[in-house]
């Protein structure tokens, strides 16, 4: 079949079905639930140590309310893991290059830190929004740009996620495309692009990794602030 | 473990103890494709039968165009050969990590377990040491009766002694009265003869003896000068 370049951004259907949801779950499904055994196979002891590493390094920072936030964290870490690297394969539907979904994770995780600071401590997560030791006739300015700041953070979270994921995936097709057209022409140039791609799925793979710890982290820098 | 899920009747009630992990995992060539397949077209088609199944559906796939060559087979190509890549490379250490977490959290629990045993031998030791401390017992009770006996002899000789020393100072206080009282007699005896022997020299008697007396100093001082 023909594909143009946006085809694997478009959200996948069969027969009008669609199959965004399978397609969100599927990770999901990779990653082998803990049986009833004390010593585990190589794959759950490697698993099970990540979930380990990863809920540690994000609670440390955090008091004890913040332990509330280690299921949501540690998921949300997990799940944008394995989509961003399972979109890396071949004919896969990224689903977090859709800038709905990652409005839709990152606004209401957002609001949720923010109506947590504002009602459990309005004072201190007001004053977040003027940093220490500005010159007084600043104040007012800087009040209006924090605020901005702070009200653009779930736009800039879904949108850094989708820019970044979509950037990568299209540049891939891109070079993948001057790599086959110009074979037949011009293979040295083919060759040069495919050293290219190779550097390329390099970097990506790190993007998809680095992309979803920063997501978690800016979450829950956000959460210390306010919890 | 209590099988919650089982049809009626059918299994065991109880899911433990739960049979052991096997050593390793199902064998598997390239990465991908189980062993079993392999056996299972042996008989029909000897050792080189997957692998012709195999290219002549990639090739029928190519041919007919079913799969079309295009981009994404590139990125799919350079894909694979990094994840391959990572797979060879860092495959044995991803594994050799994975037992030694597993050989930790066993050897965690062995060590837990050894100790208490140790502790309990420690115990059983010690025990069986007070046992034989105590069958010293008696020589302990001797030396203690011994020495309270010694204390009480001591005790004894020590008032004894005090006994003999106050009566010695009651005799010697005697004794001491009766060598006083002889003394003064004496004393008293020797000067009442002296005093009428005093009183009996009459001046008489007094002027004749000087008078003697220097004669014979005169006689003798003649014999001295003589002598000289």
């Amino acid at each position: 079949m023909n594909l143009s370049f946006f085809d694997q951004f478009s959200s996948p259907s069969i027969l009008g079905i669609p199959l965004i949801l399978i397609s969100m779950a599927f990770p999901a499904l990779l990653i082998p639930s803990m049986g009833n055994r004390w010593v585990t196979n190589r794959l759950s002891t490697v698993q099970l140590w990540i979930i380990n590493l990863i809920t540690k390094q994000l609670m440390t920072p955090l008091n004890k309310e913040g332990h509330k936030w280690a299921l949501v964290l540690t998921s949300l870490m997990i799940f944008l893991l394995l989509t961003n690297l399972l979109g890396l394969l071949p004919y896969t539907f990224t689903p977090t290059t859709q800038l709905s979904m990652n409005l839709a994770l990152a606004f209401p995780l957002w609001f949720a830190t923010l109506l947590t600071g504002l009602r459990n401590q309005p004072s201190k997560s007001l004053g977040h929004l003027l940093p220490e030791g500005t010159p007084t006739p600043l104040i007012p300015a800087l009040i209006m740009i924090e605020t901005t700041s702070l009200l653009i953070r779930p736009l800039a979270l879904g949108v850094r996620l989708t820019a970044n994921l979509t950037a990568g995936h299209l540049l891939i097709q891109l070079i993948s495309t001057a790599t086959v057209s110009m074979y037949s022409t011009m293979p040295a140039i083919s060759l040069l692009a495919l050293l290219t791609l190779f550097l390329l799925t390099i970097l990506e793979l790190a993007v998809a990794m680095i992309q979803a710890y920063v997501f978690v982290l800016l979450l829950s820098l956000y959460l210390q602030e306010n919890i | 473990v209590l099988h919650t899920t089982r049809p009626l009747h059918t299994t065991q009630q109880s899911l433990a103890p739960v049979p052991p992990l096997p050593e390793k995992g199902g064998e598997v060539r390239h990465g991908l494709i189980p062993e079993e397949f392999f056996q299972f077209l042996y008989p029909k088609t000897g050792v080189t039968g997957p692998y012709m199944l195999g290219t002549g559906l990639l090739l029928y796939l190519l041919s007919k165009e079913i799969y079309v060559v295009n981009h994404e087979t590139v990125a799919a190509a350079s894909i694979l050969t990094v994840i391959v890549y990572a797979v060879k490379k860092f495959g044995p250490d991803v594994a050799a990590f994975a037992d030694k977490l597993n050989e930790e959290k066993i050897a965690t629990a062995l060590a837990m377990k050894n100790e208490a045993i140790q502790s309990l031998e420690t115990a059983i030791k010690e025990e069986k040491k007070e046992q034989w401390r105590l069958e010293g017992r008696n020589y302990l009770f001797d030396a203690k009766r011994n020495n309270i006996a010694m204390l009480l002899e001591a005790n004894y000789r020590e008032r004894l002694m005090m006994v003999y020393n106050e009566v010695k100072k009651r005799l010697d206080y005697q004794v001491a009265m009766q060598t006083l009282k002889r003394q003064k007699e004496t004393d008293h005896m020797i000067q009442w003869v002296e005093k009428n022997v005093v009183q009996s020299i009459t001046p008489q008697q007094q002027k004749e003896s000087i008078a003697k007396c220097i004669l014979d100093l005169k006689a003798l001082s003649k014999s001295a000068h003589a002598a000289v």
